[in-house]
């Protein structure tokens, strides 16, 4: 890397600091005037704990109309420091992050004005819709690491969640169904090694082709089979919820961390050991070496197509159970594609997540946040149609994530198939 | 019969018209059920052609998509009979029957109940995705639920669908079970402890949260009887909003076999009990049962008006 990329010349520095200045200090007018002063008055509550919690917080009540015009004058104070201001990376991040937030907690309060929003339902809802979309974005990270594009996260949901719900109702033992479920997804991932690594098949088009593979084959056992024996082959028990004690009663924390089922703990500890393993062991440094440079890598004595396989079907593994987490972690019953596109998401979070498990997790809650968000705003009876309310989780990820990351590389060996010479 | 691209087995409409020409097959031992599947909407115009061929003595074609397949079979074969469900023509074409269904009144008492159920004085109903055969029910539910309280001067909320601005909650597809899970569970931190899911097999995630929580919420299921179609979660359900596609394509099935078909459109409504309440859970008192009766009466006689944009015009 050269000395000219490192430091920015001064001509782009400014430009960047106007940029980002102007950006603060829209986001304050629109604060200030759109939810502010043609907001609504009265006041916003914000409900602090579930019912049936043993510790009750008091809900929290903010002026509709006053909080929104405070938070704006911030962001726009925050803009003009922005612009006058040569700040450090650190406090640049912080100063568009403090903006991002204040105009959300204006949004909430214009959109909540005169009624009660369950705060801690919101956040509790976040962390079980990013459930499937984290582990799915787990498996990616493990294959792509390695240099083996997975497109194929959608399938070895899909597929996890029917043998998933199969196996626990044929044995009545969900500890099976979520053991079966997940080795279903290595078997898809299996496939996906096999033709990606042995015979250098091109690995998007490969992907896509197992999605299809995956959505016909549990489309047509769901239509032959298990409609006619639901009672015994599609009618799993689900995970109950296991409040983590202590922990559990924490007020606010406890009941969007602790108090779930075995799922949510589980996506703790994958994202912890992908996380570790990749960066902080000599495992994951060989993986990192295929990924980025299978030749140097191969040099120095690392089996380049034995680490490929196993991390492909290791990813699997994990994207099966967050295939299962979707039946027997969540409703139940399989339905045809009840994936509904979940895999393709976690795909984007893991790319917007700079191809770090840490990262694709935030990409993964953004997305989990604001689709629990517009199912509370359309709850709430705000004037938003509902089909822009929709949409809202794709463009709040696109935009939170283009805003805060930046621009991102994927692995360089990424996709490449590796063949000795 | 020709099958939508769910299939024959897709507990919905397929299923129910289906279930229509096995039924009219046991009360008229003429008539012999046979399906083709079509697995792609270019599938449509060849199964329908192959059943012409056949000689069938009519062909039920399923689903609103089909509408345009059957209307060209249907022109090119005057002497060959044809009913479609979920769809109709204006002008209507002699040799073809259109079966459509006015929800909203079934909708509207399926409200009434619900209010009349409700403990926490809110109730809630999301939809799939938003199309009028959707909303329809939400229409009727809502003002169901209007009407109780105009009735009994109560104040039950309907979070989910505003009939006035047409807006509400929708999922946004008829697969993604868990987000309907996870929708239920935000309408019940809301306070809602009744739900009316109009949403397919979605439902069935509206129905998880309802059981995982556990604090009596109950739900409404609809187009078919909740405690045959999902019998796991039978306990749940005060009733369901049935559309009665079985009993019309029967009824079509064994006109034509007597020959007294008629093309035109025929309207699923209360007064022909196309459209209707399931049996009622054992929980939903008497009383109120009796005012449901009373309701429908209304309803059929017209002294109440359900009113929605999305409803089909009677014939």
């Amino acid at each position: 890397m050269t000395a000219a990329t490192l430091i920015p010349t001064g001509r782009r520095t400014v430009d960047r600091q106007l940029a980002a200045g102007v950006t603060l200090a829209l986001l304050g007018v629109m604060d200030l005037a759109l939810f502010g002063l043609a907001g609504h008055t009265g006041t916003a509550k914000f409900g602090m704990s579930l019912a049936g919690a043993s510790v009750h917080v008091p809900d929290l009540s903010l002026p509709a109309r006053g909080t929104p015009i405070v938070a704006g004058a911030i962001s726009i104070v925050l803009g003009a420091l922005r612009i006058r201001l040569d700040l450090s990376p650190a406090l640049r991040r912080t100063t568009m992050g403090a903006a991002i937030g204040l105009f959300l907690v204006s949004f909430l309060c214009w959109a909540a004005a005169g009624q009660t929003l369950s705060l801690v339902g919101l956040l509790q809802s976040t962390a079980t819709r990013s459930i499937p979309i984290v582990l799915g974005a787990l498996a990616g990270c493990l294959c792509e690491r390695a240099g083996v594009i997975n497109i194929a996260i959608e399938g070895q949901l899909l597929l996890g969640a029917f043998v998933a719900a199969v196996a626990a109702s044929a044995t009545g033992n969900l500890w099976v169904g979520l053991l079966t479920g997940s080795l279903a997804g290595g078997l898809l991932a299996a496939m996906l090694a096999a033709f990606a690594i042995a015979f250098v098949v091109d690995q998007v088009v490969l992907g896509v082709v197992l999605n299809v593979f995956a959505s016909g084959l549990t489309g047509y056992l769901y239509d032959r089979i298990l409609v006619t024996y639901q009672r015994t082959l599609n009618q799993p028990p689900v995970f109950r919820n296991w409040k983590v004690p202590v922990l559990g009663d924490i007020p606010i924390i406890g009941p969007v961390f602790f108090d779930s089922n075995v799922f949510l703990y589980l996506t703790y500890g994958a994202l912890f050991l992908v996380q570790a393993f990749l960066f902080h062991t000599r495992w994951g440094l060989r993986v990192r070496a295929v990924g980025e440079h299978p030749v140097a890598a191969e040099t120095v004595g690392i089996r380049v197509l034995a680490t490929r396989y196993r991390n492909v079907i290791l990813g699997g593994l994990v994207a099966g159970l967050g295939g299962a987490y979707l039946t027997i972690g969540s409703v139940g019953a399989f339905g045809k594609d009840i994936s509904s596109g979940k895999g393709y998401i976690a795909l984007a979070a893991l790319i917007f997540g700079r191809w770090t498990p840490l990262g694709a997790v935030g990409a993964a809650l953004v997305f989990g946040f604001a689709d629990a968000l517009q199912n509370v705003l359309s709850i709430l009876g705000t004037p938003i149609p509902s089909d822009v309310l929709l949409m809202l989780p794709y463009a709040a990820t696109i935009l939170v994530v283009a805003g805060l990351v930046g621009k991102v590389r994927a692995p360089a060996a990424d996709g490449r198939p590796y063949v000795k010479s | 019969m020709v099958t939508d691209t769910g299939g024959i087995d897709d507990r919905s409409f397929n299923a129910s018209s289906y279930q229509g020409l096995k039924d009219a097959a046991a009360s008229d031992p003429a008539i012999v059920p046979s399906y083709v599947p079509s697995t792609t909407e270019s599938d449509y115009t060849p199964n329908i052609n192959s059943l012409v061929q056949k000689g069938c003595g009519i062909i039920v074609t399923v689903g609103f998509l089909m509408g345009d397949a059957t209307q060209a079979a249907a022109k090119a074969n005057p002497n060959q009979k044809f009913a479609i469900v979920d769809y109709n023509y204006s002008p209507p074409l002699p040799n073809v029957l259109g079966l459509i269904f006015n929800t909203a009144q079934a909708g509207f008492l399926g409200g009434y109940l619900a209010a009349g159920m409700t403990k926490t004085g809110t109730v809630a109903t999301f939809g799939g995705q938003k199309l009028p055969t959707v909303t329809v029910y939400m229409d009727g539910f809502y003002d169901g639920v209007q009407y109780y309280n105009s009735q009994h001067g109560k104040h039950v909320k309907v979070l989910g669908w505003n009939e006035a601005t047409q807006n509400g909650t929708f999922t946004g597809d008829f697969t993604d079970q868990s987000k309907g899970k996870s929708d239920t569970l935000a309408f019940i931190q809301q306070g809602a402890d009744i739900i009316f899911p109009v949403a397919g097999n979605v439902g069935l995630g509206a129905a998880a949260a309802a059981q995982q929580n556990g604090n009596g919420v109950h739900l409404l299921w609809v187009d078919t009887d909740g405690c045959v179609s999902a019998p796991q979660y039978c306990s749940l359900f005060y009733s369901s909003v049935v559309k009665g596609i079985s009993v019309a394509v029967a009824k079509a099935a064994t006109d034509a076999a007597k020959g007294s078909f008629t093309g035109g459109n025929y309207v699923g409504t209360l007064a022909n009990n196309g459209v209707g309440l399931a049996p009622y859970a054992k929980d939903v008192p008497q009383s109120l049962q009796t005012e449901l009766a009373t309701v429908k009466q209304g309803i059929i006689s017209g002294s109440i008006k359900v009113a929605s944009p999305s409803a089909p015009a009677s014939s």
